[in-house]
């Protein structure tokens, strides 16, 4: 058994960044500088996707024609298994995203391959592959193990790997997939709504907001001091599922992303996963929270633990009215 | 017309809490236990289809794979309107992984032959995000993962689902029945569940199962049917932010300071 | 001197027989319908469930006769209101025990034993004291007329905040003419009783029997006077007296036959509500019976038949709708309202010979009579209108009862709903861990004793406030320290202590009070120490007055007394007097619950303070509104808020540097509206153990001293 397979992730004709995470995942681990890294591509027509795979680090890019236009898990979960049986790959890697939530797990049962997902790091100890991921909702560290298991499928965090610099030639071949019945068909994709002309992901300074603030009455001092200070008013997402601030404010992985932001503060945000996933890069955090456990502190570039009412106070006067 | 909903008594850690001698987990005394959140959503959706159907009785049934303690978690569930609760536990299951809690879950479900299976999205203590697809690749189930919408007629062959996407954006498929659908936060408001009626739940009874009896070997459980191992838990060393001390007036007048550096003085 | 046997008023003087079978035949019909009446009544409160009441019936008993013979509960907060009512009720008596007296000599030992005493000296003292009795019942009449016509006080307008103009409950105007149809009729049988009175003066004046005794009803003499003088003959007087006769024995035969159905019936109710008092209905409310199939009231026969008979006791009076902070920062609730619009619909379902279908019996909603949600979620539970009702009606009891159903159906505020389950995991209110209860005690510079552990002689119940608030942890802290330097033996639970319960209780979680407390019971009975003391007035008054009931009895005092012995015991010794103006916010659970007035006042006068107290004082307190949960629930945005309106009050004294508080949540409330009124400079919040400390010369404590005078 060896080899790296990558099974690619697609999503409405355009390929998922998270895709070219794993390929440095895979650089990352391997066993030998021989070990073969490949890139599965699987859609309607996969060949659309192969100036997206060809990066540093892939060494084979494997076409196959599945009859899916979208995400279609009995489809996907019967060609990876086929494509698994024909390669016989160490080591499979998938994104931990919302796709392979819907079919990583049926793969591996049915399969019986090691499995384990949301990993943020990957190492061989000898022979023997060594997964880490959180545990007790992120408070510690789990290292995992595969006795036994010839094949492993591993789903990686996304945001951890940096996408491979520069571009390669790598080899395509195709693999035809066996026929699958289907038993979902996909309709459409819905927009969020927007209910307010606010674009989070292009906002340079965002003044976020979690369930620190308390009750709905005082969302607007918060949207007081933003404007006053020229941020774009964000939230976790307990505020939007309140309905206190309109979805197209909540940040994190259910929300959006603060792409073009270079500076965040958080005032009564905890840090869970799900929020930091859309902020976390972003190159100057401020994180005020009461309570100086919070996990919002590991990762934010300076922190202040106070009460986030006073300091909102004594912060609006440093700004015109 | 039943609708099987698997739920998880999961962990929280306690403050200052201690890795035990083994190292492969946290000592048992400083874990909190509660039923899973998102088992929550996914109890209400259930009892909110049995609400809506006036025709055909629906029978909710809340399964649930762990120790005494769980029964707890299943006491709450049939105070939020579960019919009836079943518990799968023996020694052997301990240090299961999600994929060996599925075998269980899927052996009560060959068991119980409902219509729809429910499990949450994640749970709240390890987030695998596995148990609920796995049971279906058990049943050879159609399945579909973070649902935070279900549009269903009970009897009907086929449901309309939205998933939650990244970015907040949601992709609706269409879904043979009977099928697997593990629910997302947020598809519904969960209902209270006031003290006296968990109380009174404690009448209900909670049929428990061994593995045997759903004909699940001992090497279907436990680490020998897991297809992953903990080898170790620790402690990590948390990165940590660059605290800013004074008071309140101090620690504003600092932050004014960054944010002017920041945004160049714009505001 | 006449025969004294001849000094009398001959009854049905001049009247035909069939004329005296008439009139008694029609009493005899007044007197039925006025059994219908209580009959009706009575059927009602039946409908009812069981009722447990305190102590015996003849302590009860006597308990009533002393209030309402000195009518201590009508003139309480209003001595205008109460001097007029005695006038109306010692006025109605007088004359009620008279006929009764003339009924007896007449109707009963007459015929019966051929006895008669209503003639001579008795009479002519007997008149006298009717006609003064007449007077005064005029007198306080015209008052409550001048009351409600000219003075117009706003609590006697009806205007209701639960209802929206267009409700079918909204328009009060029934009530009114009530009112005034009461008023008017009983002046009216007393002026055509007066009139009566003269005219047969005038009728028999030629008789010496009568004629020469007239003074002793002076009243009618008076108007005799000026019947005579006006030219009117004896044979006038007499059809004028034969008239008024009937006029008035008919009306007030109709007004007697009447009280089952109007509001005069609260002459009846108001002492049976009154002899079923129990002085703790609000601090120690009731048990839920495990049998009972639900927790709270859904249906208006839920009710005890005691609570249906308040329901009827209630005079509008509007001294609850006052009291009432939730009220006056314009909530939906007015307690008055709510017993109003539960006798409406008692009235309009429980009266009918038929029980209505179980359905039409629902009292929660927003249909007529019923109430609604927000109405009841608005209550602080603070007993201010249970204090002032002046007929003994238990409105938080009521209240709570029909929360307890609100809970069951999970029909609440969501972040209310969130700190229930917070409460239930992990015992506080703040979402925290239980092993970070203690954590407040790591800043000390000594140990404080476990409880759990070791044996103590004070066991301090810190409460949650104190224990996890930041701004409140500093006091727990001071107090701490006074504790240790005073060399008190003290120790806390650390986890061992749970929420008391007594907000959850008042939320109507009674499921979840009962575990709060089964397990603070279990943690207490295991620990051993001599008394309990508590920095949390909530605290207190569930562990005083509730916990017995689940088995757990404990001496306990809230730390006012203990700091005011020390201090008189010289174990703490002022440095410096502080020479502050004061005022003192009595908080609701430790003053109007447990009459814990005098300790605090004692401590600040110690101190060397100056105390001035606000209108609103002592049992009087106007609560800061975090009762009832208030504290977790969210209020509605721009509404005021009872803590604004206290500051404000507050703000009218000259020159007050502090505001006084001795309870956590007082402290958490009124530092906040402090800042909300724009106060912030003028005067500061503190707590009672800060200025103690203050004064103690502790450096900690952040001095007061340099706020402007």
């Amino acid at each position: 058994m060896s080899g790296i397979l990558i099974i690619a992730e697609h999503r409405r004709g355009e390929l998922r960044p998270v895709t070219l995470e794993l390929v440095s995942a895979a650089q990352a681990v391997r066993r030998t500088p021989q070990e073969r890294v490949a890139v599965a591509v699987l859609a309607s027509d996969p060949e659309r996707f192969i100036p997206g795979v060809s990066v540093a680090g892939v060494d084979e890019i494997i076409t196959v024609k599945t009859a899916a236009g979208e995400f279609d898990p009995d489809v996907l979960e019967a060609a990876v298994a086929a494509l698994i049986a024909e390669r016989r790959p160490a080591l499979v890697l998938v994104p931990h995203s919302i796709d392979s939530f819907g079919y990583a797990a049926a793969l591996a049962a049915r399969g019986g391959y090691g499995f384990a997902t949301d990993v943020f790091q990957l190492a061989y100890d000898g022979e023997v592959l060594i997964a880490t991921r959180g545990g007790y909702g992120q408070k510690v560290n789990v290292e995992l193990d595969f006795p036994g298991r010839a094949v492993i499928v591993l789903a990686l965090r996304a945001s951890v790997f940096k996408p491979p610099e520069g571009r390669a030639s790598p080899a395509v071949s195709s693999f035809a997939a066996p026929a699958a019945r289907s038993r979902t068909r996909s309709r459409e994709f819905i927009e969020a709504p927007a209910s307010d002309d606010v674009d989070m992901t292009s906002a340079e300074f965002i003044l976020a907001i979690g369930r620190g603030i308390g009750e709905q009455a005082n969302v607007e001092r918060f949207r007081e001091l933003a404007a006053a200070a020229g941020a774009v008013l964000g939230c976790s997402r307990p505020i939007a599922d309140a309905g206190w601030l309109p979805k197209s404010r909540q940040i994190g992985q259910s929300g959006k992303t603060a792409s073009a932001c270079r500076l965040y503060v958080a005032m009564g945000i905890s840090g869970a996963i799900q929020h930091l996933a859309g902020m976390k890069h972003v190159s100057t955090i401020v994180a005020v929270n009461s309570d100086a456990a919070a996990s919002i502190f590991s990762i934010a570039t300076y922190g202040i633990v106070a009460d986030i009412f006073e300091i909102a106070d004594a912060l609006r006067g440093h700004f015109a009215k | 017309m039943k609708v099987l909903v698997a739920v998880k008594q999961v962990a929280a850690l306690d403050e200052d809490f201690a890795i035990r001698a083994d190292g492969k987990d946290v000592e048992a005394d400083f874990l909190v236990r509660d039923l899973n959140e998102w088992d929550e959503y996914s109890l209400e959706e259930a009892v909110k289809i049995r609400e809506a159907t006036a025709a055909a009785p629906v029978e909710v049934v809340a399964v649930c794979a762990g120790p005494e303690d769980a029964d707890e978690a299943l006491r709450k569930c049939l105070a939020k309107g579960a019919d009836r609760a079943v518990r799968v536990w023996d020694e052997a299951v301990g240090g299961s992984d999600a994929i060996a809690i599925a075998r269980l879950i899927a052996a009560v479900a060959r068991r119980e032959k409902p219509d729809l299976i429910f499990a949450g999205a994640q749970s709240a203590d390890h987030a695998f995000a596995a148990t609920g697809i796995a049971v279906a690749a058990l049943l050879e189930w159609p399945h579909a993962a973070v649902i935070t919408h279900l549009a269903f007629t009970p009897g009907a062959a086929s449901a309309v689902v939205r998933r939650e996407l990244e970015g907040g954006v949601l992709h609706e498929m269409q879904i043979d029945c009977p099928a697997v659908l593990t629910i997302q936060l947020g598809i519904n408001t969960p209902r209270y569940a006031s003290l006296r009626s968990i109380k009174q739940a404690a009448a209900k009874p909670i049929e428990v199962l061994t593995p045997a009896e759903l004909g699940v070997g001992p090497d279907a459980v436990g680490e020998d049917g897991s297809l992953s191992r903990v080898r170790r838990m620790y402690v990590p060393s948390v990165k940590r932010a660059q605290m800013i001390e004074g008071n309140v007036a101090e620690q504003a007048a600092r932050l004014a300071e960054l944010i002017r550096e920041r945004t160049g003085g714009a505001a | 001197m006449s025969d004294a046997q001849a000094v009398t008023r001959v009854l049905f003087e001049d009247f035909a027989p069939a004329a005296i079978t008439a009139f008694y035949l029609i009493a005899a019909a007044a007197i039925a319908v006025f059994g219908f009446g209580v009959y009706v009544g009575v059927r009602k409160y039946r409908r009812g469930t069981a009722a447990a009441l305190e102590g015996g019936l003849l302590a009860r008993f006597g308990t009533m006769i002393g209030t309402v013979l000195s009518h201590r509960t009508v003139a309480y907060r209003d001595r205008a209101a109460g001097a007029a009512h005695r006038l109306i009720f010692y006025g109605f008596v007088l004359l009620f025990i008279g006929t009764s007296t003339i009924t007896l000599d007449y109707d009963i030992l007459g015929p019966l034993f051929g006895a008669h005493f209503w003639y001579g000296t008795f009479y002519l003292w007997f008149s006298l004291v009717l006609d003064v009795a007449g007077v005064a019942l005029a007198a306080g009449l015209l008052y409550m007329m001048y009351r409600r016509g000219w003075l117009r006080p706003p609590k006697l307008d009806y205007a209701r905040p639960d209802r929206q103009p267009g409700d079918a409950d909204y328009d009060r105007s029934g009530y009114r003419r009530e009112d005034w149809a009461f008023l008017w009729t009983l002046l009216l049988i007393v002026a055509t009783g007066y009139l009566l009175e003269a005219a047969r003066l005038v009728w028999l004046a030629a008789r010496p029997d009568v004629w020469d005794y007239r003074w002793w009803s002076p009243a009618g003499a008076l108007i005799a006077l000026g019947l005579r003088a006006a030219g009117m003959s004896a044979v006038a007087g007499g059809a004028l007296r034969m008239g008024l006769w009937w006029f008035h024995g008919l009306l007030a035969l109709v007004f007697i036959a009447l009280i089952p159905f109007t509001k005069v019936k609260h002459i009846l109710t108001a002492l049976g509500s009154l002899m079923l008092r129990d002085p703790l209905a609000a601090q120690r409310l009731p048990k839920v019976p495990a049998e009972q199939p639900r927790a709270g009231v859904q249906y208006i026969s839920d009710f005890s038949w005691k609570q249906l008979l308040a329901l009827d006791a209630c005079t509008k009076c509007g001294r609850c709708h006052e009291a009432c902070p939730a009220r006056a920062v314009g909530a939906p609730l007015s307690p008055r309202d709510v017993i109003l619009s539960l006798r409406e619909f008692a009235n309009r379902t429980l009266e009918s010979a038929q029980l209505p279908a179980q359905a039409e019996l629902e009292v929660h909603g927003k249909g007529p009579g019923q109430i609604a949600m927000e109405t009841l979620w608005s209550c602080r539970t603070c007993m201010a209108c249970v204090e002032v009702c002046p007929v003994a009606i238990e409105h938080v009891p009521v209240i709570v009862q029909l929360r307890r159903k609100l809970v069951e159906d999970g029909a609440m505020d969501p972040q209310l709903q969130g700190t229930l389950q917070t409460l239930h995991k992990n015992g506080n209110s703040f979402g925290e861990g239980r092993r970070k209860r203690a954590a407040w005690t790591k800043a000390l510079p000594f140990a404080v004793k476990d409880a759990r552990k070791e044996p103590v002689d004070v066991l301090w119940f810190v409460g949650d406030y104190a224990s996890f608030d930041p701004r409140n942890q500093k006091v727990s802290q001071g107090l701490a320290t006074l504790l240790h330097q005073a060399g008190v033996d003290f120790g806390i639970l650390y986890e061992g202590e749970s929420n008391a319960g007594n907000d959850v209780r008042r939320v109507g979680e009674e499921g979840l009070y009962e575990v709060l407390a089964a397990a603070n019971i279990k943690s207490l009975s295991a620990a051993r120490f001599t008394s309990i003391v508590t920095t949390d007035p909530h605290s207190y008054n569930t562990i005083r007055n509730e916990y017995p009931d689940f088995g757990g009895s404990y001496p306990i005092e809230h730390y006012t007394t203990l700091l005011l012995r020390l201090l008189q015991q010289g174990r703490l010794k002022i440095a410096r007097p502080l020479g502050l103006r004061t005022t003192f916010h009595d908080p609701c659970h430790l003053g109007r619950f447990n009459q814990g007035y005098e300790a605090p006042r004692e401590i600040l006068r110690l101190l060397g303070c100056e105390l001035i107290e606000m209108r609103r004082c002592r049992a009087n307190s106007f609560c800061c509104g975090a009762g009832g949960g208030r504290i977790w629930m969210p209020d509605p945005v721009g509404a005021d808020r009872p803590a604004h309106n206290r500051m404000r009050e507050a703000a009218e004294i000259p020159g007050l540097q502090v505001y006084v508080v001795s309870c956590p949540k007082d402290l958490t409330m009124f530092e906040d509206a402090l800042k909300a009124t724009g106060n912030e400079g003028r005067f500061v919040v503190r707590e009672l153990i800060e200025l103690v400390r203050e004064a103690l010369g502790h450096e900690a404590a952040a001095p007061v001293a340099g706020i402007a005078a």
